[in-house]
């Protein structure tokens, strides 16, 4: 009797040592990320020459 | 010390400072260039560098410390011209992509995954970048 409940406990806990596990399987295509860019092409037109000039004064950081 | 030696040892440290200022200026000068030239970092359409691959701590830091400084820039002109953080980051972009990823090197646009630009083409930019 004891013996029969100590072996189920054990299945049990096996049970849920597996069910605890996070299955990770290798992705089939790479990782895709959003980057959300919400802006108006008005707006890009608006800040095209501050950007230029901000690109061309900080050569190490663009 | 005679005169002479102590002034030969003041110009010799004085050409030392200027030799180590010359190339500090020089690492931080090119440091997004070369990144973007390595391979292990790209321009993203979000106005910042991203990493390629899974990327080594020194290379996370770098990148990091490149695009503090562009979101302080960002920060500095959205102020200034009454625009969005995020208008000003993807305008920059815009332009990153257009005239600063060379031949080879990786560019992610919004929804995409990182691709190499090829050789003798231009990146198809977003339809906003005008």
């Amino acid at each position: 009797m004891m013996r029969t409940i100590l072996t189920q406990g054990l299945f049990l806990s096996a049970a849920f040592s597996l069910a605890g596990c996070v299955q990770v399987a290798a992705p089939d295509k790479p990782i895709e990320i959003n980057l959300n860019i919400n802006i108006k092409q008005e707006v890009v037109v608006r800040l095209q020459q501050d950007v230029r000039n901000l690109i061309e004064n900080n050569p190490g950081v663009f | 010390m005679t005169r002479k030696s102590r002034m030969i040892f003041a110009a010799a440290i004085g050409a030392a400072m200027l030799i180590g200022g010359a190339s500090v200026a020089f690492a931080i000068q090119d440091t997004s260039a070369s990144l973007r030239a390595s391979g292990e970092a790209g321009e993203q359409a979000d106005g910042y560098l991203g990493i390629v691959g899974s990327g080594s701590a020194a290379l996370r830091a770098q990148v990091d410390a490149v695009n503090i400084q562009r979101r302080a820039y960002y920060t500095d002109l959205a102020a200034k011209r009454g625009a969005r953080i995020e208008e000003v980051a993807a305008t920059t972009a815009c332009e990153l992509l257009r005239s600063k990823v060379g031949a080879g090197q990786y560019y992610r646009l919004p929804g995409d995954v990182w691709r190499r630009r090829a050789a003798g083409a231009a990146i198809p930019l977003p339809g906003y970048c005008g």
